[in-house]
């Protein structure tokens, strides 16, 4: 006789598929998913309580922090936060060069998530040729601020330094050599009949519910609806670069690679136009020596490479430091409608269901 | 300086002279400094800062002008040279690119139709930094949260962020809980706002937004604050039994337990050591000369 009951298992917290402390509690019958419940805090670090203890120009060293595969684009919506706060402009060159970093950052984070990715699904290949290029571009974060992951690239009111000499050649052999590598990813996996196996028809995520639950990113947009903050609320210098959002309908797995794939492709434009259009001119805006708030408060939102990153500050009255501060991260809020795509699936496939949802726990847990 | 040849009885360590848990009474860090303020941005409230602000000024110059007329007065009855008339202050112009942003009135067509559907449910409308703020009575938060998503002219379909902040300086309410909402077909983003006090529990808004329940569950964790018909009130960012709420003002931002050492000293002490005897072994003296 075979018994029939369900069993529970612990997924993590130390499983190389989680991309960090993830434990996920499933309960099985059989081999399929019942009970799905995502538990975490094991990253926790007091990000926003640190914080608040510190003046808004150290506060940023925490960002890279948070989510350590895109720091540049936590930089850029912390940076941008405290312009609003206090009412900034940036000059206009520094708009330029800070686009241009977020989208190789872009470009970076996307690369490690197609890497991991493929790896935990068996796709051992890729993860190699991923890396190769993510290197360049660290290197570029390297040539322009002298950090390679935790970067602190920009300044509240523009930049520290313009870009060092000979940058633009860098970009430019870049970008002469990109397409062609991502054109060999696409050969090891479009077609690849194992990886379609395992990912089209995978942790379906339809539209409504993602909106409900507050998914946003590439996660959204391979659910057909094309929100992407660059456009719909434009910051930096996204308003003036021409740019498409790549946008699916089948809100699985394949098509969220599909939707990187093409992002990547949409990301090696706006470097162009950067690089094109690049402004002359100052790359700092005239400040006081140091920043006082006054009573405000402000939630601004960018496009991170997972989604919507956002942060709420509020300014006390002649005050050095936030008194309050909060991080909407993409990560957290994704990362809660895991249930959703993994329940009554197989449980072989909650590995591509977290690596699609491209979680850092680092941001999850702050 | 000891020398190196000779073999020497290693030094007992010093016993701690007190215990080596923090005693955080006694520790700088430990001391928690309030805050004195309530930075609760309304634009009611820097209306009336800037009339007490323009009448303290007036008060001032009435005051400095009645100064001069009796100094004057006094001069000419001594028979001195008169003193000079006082000089109304021009407001120092700063030149940078800092533009502060202050409290608006509300103009946007979805703060008026807001306040028009709830009537007094809203306690105040205004905008500020280009961002839409209704603060509404904190039994209607459901009901304001429905009206965002349901109404035609609304349609705020996603709640993007909900947090929460500690004033404890405040008098009748201890917290703000503020509601992001976006709307993605009409590009707009609206920041709802609730005051709730200690002990209150709002309602949860998952039954609108399902995606509010780990948000709601993360304003648990660290503020403290319980929302009622919430599907699962529990801790979700610390531990289970974990003490206190960490992101309230009077929690300390030094550990329980934390140990006394300072790790700096001890390290420059050692490296002070090492150095010394590193110098003595090769015959050079390290140490300040004697003063003739």
């Amino acid at each position: 006789m075979f018994k029939n009951e369900e069993m529970e298992i612990n997924l993590g917290p130390q499983h190389p598929s989680t991309h960090g402390v993830l434990r996920v509690k499933l309960r099985l019958d059989g081999e399929t998913i019942t009970h799905c419940r995502p538990m975490i805090g094991y990253l926790h670090r007091g990000v926003e309580k640190i914080c608040e203890n510190q003046s808004f120009f150290q506060g940023q060293v925490w960002t890279d922090r948070m989510d350590y595969c895109s720091a540049v684009a936590n930089n850029l919506g912390w940076v941008e936060a405290n312009e609003k706060l206090f009412g900034i402009t940036v000059p206009r060159r520094a708009q330029y060069i800070r686009t241009m970093l977020n989208e190789f950052n872009r470009l970076a984070s996307h690369l490690i998530w197609l890497a991991t990715h493929a790896l935990d699904i068996g796709a051992m290949t890729v993860f190699l040729y991923a890396f190769r290029e993510r290197e360049d571009i660290l290197d570029l974060n390297e040539a322009f601020c002298g950090s390679r992951l935790t970067t602190t690239a920009f300044r509240i009111g523009g930049l520290r330094e313009d870009l060092p000499p000979g940058f633009e050649k860098m970009v430019h052999k870049f970008l002469a050599k990109f397409p062609t590598c991502l054109e060999e990813y696409e050969n090891l996996l479009s077609e690849n009949r194992i990886w379609k196996k395992r990912t089209v028809g995978v942790a379906k995520l339809n539209a409504e519910d993602a909106i409900a639950m507050g998914v946003t990113g590439p996660v959204l947009r391979a659910a057909g609806v094309a929100y992407d903050i660059r456009k719909a609320f434009p910051y930096a210098a996204y308003a003036e670069m021409d740019f498409e959002v790549p946008t699916r309908t089948e809100a699985d797995t394949y098509a969220r690679y599909l939707v990187r794939m093409a992002e990547m492709r949409q990301s090696a434009r706006i470097i162009q136009q950067c690089m094109d259009g690049m402004p002359e001119g100052p790359v700092m805006a005239k400040l006081p020596k140091i920043l006082r708030s006054e009573v405000n408060e402000v939630y601004h939102a960018t496009e991170s490479p997972k989604g919507e990153i956002g942060y709420y500050l509020v300014g006390e009255k002649g005050s050095l430091n936030p008194y309050r501060f909060h991080v909407r991260a993409p990560g957290f809020i994704n990362l809660q409608s895991l249930p959703k795509m993994a329940e009554g699936g197989l449980i072989a496939d909650i590995v591509a269901a977290i690596g699609t949802l491209d979680i850092v726990l680092g941001e999850i847990d702050r | 300086m000891t020398d190196p040849n000779v073999p020497q009885t290693p030094e007992t360590p010093e016993a701690p002279a007190g215990s080596y848990v923090y005693d955080y009474k006694a520790a700088p860090n430990r001391q928690i400094v309030m805050p004195k303020t309530v930075p609760l941005p309304s634009y009611r409230t820097y209306l009336a800062e800037q009339k007490a602000a323009a009448e303290a000024d007036e008060a001032k110059w009435q005051k400095s002008l009645a100064d001069y007329e009796t100094a004057k007065a006094k001069a000419e009855a001594e028979g001195k040279d008169a003193p000079k008339p006082p000089v109304r202050p021009v407001p120092r112009k700063d030149d940078n690119d800092l533009k502060t942003p202050w409290p608006q009135e509300a103009t946007d067509v979805d703060l008026l139709h807001l306040q028009a559907c709830l009537g007094d449910k809203v306690e105040e409308i205004f905008e500020q930094a280009g961002e839409l703020v209704c603060q509404v009575a904190k039994e209607a938060v459901l009901e304001a949260l429905l009206l965002c998503r349901d109404d035609g002219k609304l349609g705020y379909e996603m709640l993007a962020d909900q947090t929460a902040t500690h004033y404890p300086a405040a008098s009748d309410f201890a917290f703000s809980v503020v509601y992001h909402l976006t709307s993605i077909s009409r590009r707009k983003r609206l920041r709802l706002r609730i005051l709730v006090p200690e002990g209150f529990t709002p309602e949860s808004a998952c039954v609108v937004y399902p995606g509010a329940n780990w948000m709601e569950r993360e304003i648990y964790d660290m503020l403290g604050i319980r929302f009622a018909n919430h599907p699962d009130m529990t801790r979700i960012l610390c531990p289970e039994d974990w003490e206190g709420y960490p992101l309230r003002k009077d929690y300390p931002t030094v550990g329980w337990g934390q140990r006394d050492i300072s790790f700096r000293e001890d390290r420059g002490g050692m490296l002070d050591r090492i150095a010394l005897e590193k110098a003595g072994q090769l015959g050079i003296n390290l140490k300040q000369p004697k003063a003739d």
